[in-house]
């Protein structure tokens, strides 16, 4: 979901696009070519909100550009991985994102099974790392959210169920049983984390990402291990179930920042990482 | 005004002034090829104003540096505080310290029933919520420094092996030289096996920020922050918390602090041999 912010930057840059749609007859013969134009910059700022990643890392690539963010540490020009020379040697560094769980409180569904996953992961985990041989951190980045807005939006959402059941129940000759059944689903669904916070447990927000590190004697081959190592990172974390993406772009810088200076507050985290929320 | 947003307005400012020549000049003063050349570079200036949402960190130091390598930053990540609990980053002309507590938590899903497992999961879950400000909770996997280990081992090699010269020359008993003899073998075996392969420790630990105008503001709120962090591991898990002190830090956050040099040079001397045969 897009925040408020991107929906004001896009809107902004939009507006440029829109003019330009209208007013292509100012092109004369060559309106077309300026349609063209307009509609590859259209492509090109939803990549940049959508998918900037990829675009990012290409631009940098191209034009081989190297980033110095602190002394004695650059990231490459794919910008996926820092790398630190220290007496001849160099130590690269990667991360990969493993978010664990979706995040309770903003997922409407349920996970069935949920209990045995539990019971499964502390064996699966040591599993894992009993298979790797080489350094590597994981992280989880948590952030308690707002108690009682959380709890008015779930009561909202319950409300606006409540009213869809009412609505079915009236109607009860058009509407099939199976709709009534899913509104009373998802009305438990909502009513057991409204239980949850009742109870004390507090609703948080959390990232969670590997880090690795690979030594070499030029930065080539640090590199190409750096590499390696993520990929046995990938194969090993695999049967957790998680989703294990090589983070590249702007969040690498981020996450770099990370080791030395946690976010102060759930909104610094929140632009730094717009997508994650 | 913050950068990123003046730069966004710069750009976009840039792109509509050119793209309005383009669209409203008349085309017997600025021709069509003229135009479309003119809404190419305000589209460019557009994708660029959208982009500096994002990018503005890297697309400022590149209008002024003109160079393929751009210096975020020349100075030092990070020093550590004069009363060595803390680590400090100057960050938008504040000071924000940043503290590690380390978590003794030793348990193995090997030796827990499914209940257990549940709980211990359970646990986990609990954990990160035990702050509503940003925590950050890691699992480290590192490469064991055994350079100390290794050197007491062999400076009790010595010892018994003087110790077997003495009984040898002087007239010892032949019980007391097995009993030299037998302790040398054992020094020798426990070097042997050390040496052999590296030896991986997990740790697990978390991290908080705080800023101040000052530094020891900054280190006085974060160890504050620390003990209410602590008291809330402490509870969950049961086991007893400290803030990590020293050059111990410095395995949190350097790089060449997981992979000791000395296992380096071996790992190296490893892959050579093998590359030899």
């Amino acid at each position: 979901m897009m925040d408020p912010n991107d929906i004001f930057y896009l809107a902004m840059c939009g507006i440029i696009l829109l003019i330009g749609v209208v007013s292509l007859r100012a092109f004369g013969g060559l309106s077309s070519i300026a349609l063209i134009l307009i509609l590859l910059a259209a492509v090109m700022i939803l990549a940049l909100n959508w998918v900037d990643f990829v675009v990012f890392p290409l631009f940098t690539k191209m034009f081989s550009i190297i980033v110095q963010p602190a002394k004695d540490y650059t990231i490459v020009t794919s910008h996926d991985a820092l790398l630190k020379n220290v007496g001849g040697l160099y130590y690269a560094t990667g991360y990969v994102t493993g978010n664990l769980f979706s995040y309770a409180f903003k997922e409407e569904t349920e996970e069935e099974g949920v209990e045995s996953q539990m019971i499964q992961s502390a064996d699966k985990w040591e599993r894992a790392i009993m298979s790797l041989d080489f350094p590597f951190k994981f992280h989880v980045l948590s952030v308690g959210r707002d108690v009682q807005k959380i709890r008015d939006e779930l009561e909202g959402k319950r409300s606006y169920q409540e009213f869809q059941l009412a609505r079915a129940l009236e109607n009860e000759k058009a509407s099939s049983e199976t709709a009534t059944i899913d509104i009373r689903r998802q009305i438990a669904v909502i009513q057991a984390k409204i239980d949850r916070i009742s109870a004390g447990e507090k609703p948080v927000s959390t990232i969670m990402y590997f880090e690795t590190t690979a030594v070499g004697v030029s930065e080539k081959a640090a590199l190409d291990q750096l590499t390696t190592q993520i990929k046995q990172l990938q194969i090993s974390m695999s049967a957790l179930n998680l989703s294990l993406s090589r983070v590249a772009g702007r969040e690498l810088y981020s996450l770099f920042k990370f080791n030395f200076s946690i976010p102060l507050t759930s909104d610094e985290i929140s632009a730094e990482f717009s997508i994650e929320g | 005004m913050d950068s990123k947003i003046f730069l966004t307005f710069g750009l976009l400012g840039v792109a509509l002034v050119l793209f309005f020549i383009a669209v409203g000049a008349p085309a017997y003063f600025v021709p069509y090829p003229l135009k479309i050349l003119l809404l190419l570079i305000s589209l460019l200036f557009d994708v660029a104003a959208f982009a500096a949402r994002r990018y503005s960190y890297i697309m400022l130091p590149l209008l002024k540096q003109h160079s393929k390598y751009i210096v975020l930053s020349n100075e030092e990540p990070y020093w550590l505080s004069s009363s060595g609990d803390s680590v400090i980053k100057r960050q938008k002309g504040e000071y924000v310290a940043t503290a590690y507590i380390m978590v003794p938590f030793y348990r193995s899903g090997t030796e827990m029933n499914e209940e257990e497992k549940l709980e211990y999961a359970r646990q986990m879950s609990r954990l990160v919520g035990v702050s509503s400000d940003p925590v950050r909770f890691t699992t480290e996997l590192y490469l064991m420094n055994k350079d100390s280990y290794i050197d007491e081992l062999k400076t009790a090699i010595n010892n018994a092996e003087n110790e077997e010269a003495q009984l040898t020359q002087g007239d010892g008993k032949s019980e007391q030289l097995e009993i030299v003899r037998g302790r040398l073998t054992m020094w020798r075996n426990v070097l042997e096996s050390s040496s052999a392969a590296s030896s991986m420790e997990l740790i697990t630990y978390a991290s908080i920020s705080a800023s101040g105008t000052k530094e020891y503001e900054a280190v006085s709120l974060v160890q504050q922050k620390a003990r209410e962090v602590m008291s809330g591991i402490g509870s969950t898990l049961g086991v007893t918390p400290s803030v990590v002190t020293g050059r111990e830090i410095l395995k949190f956050v350097e790089p060449e602090y997981l992979i000791p040099f000395s296992t380096i040079s071996q790992q190296m001397e490893k892959k050579t041999e093998e590359q030899v045969i």
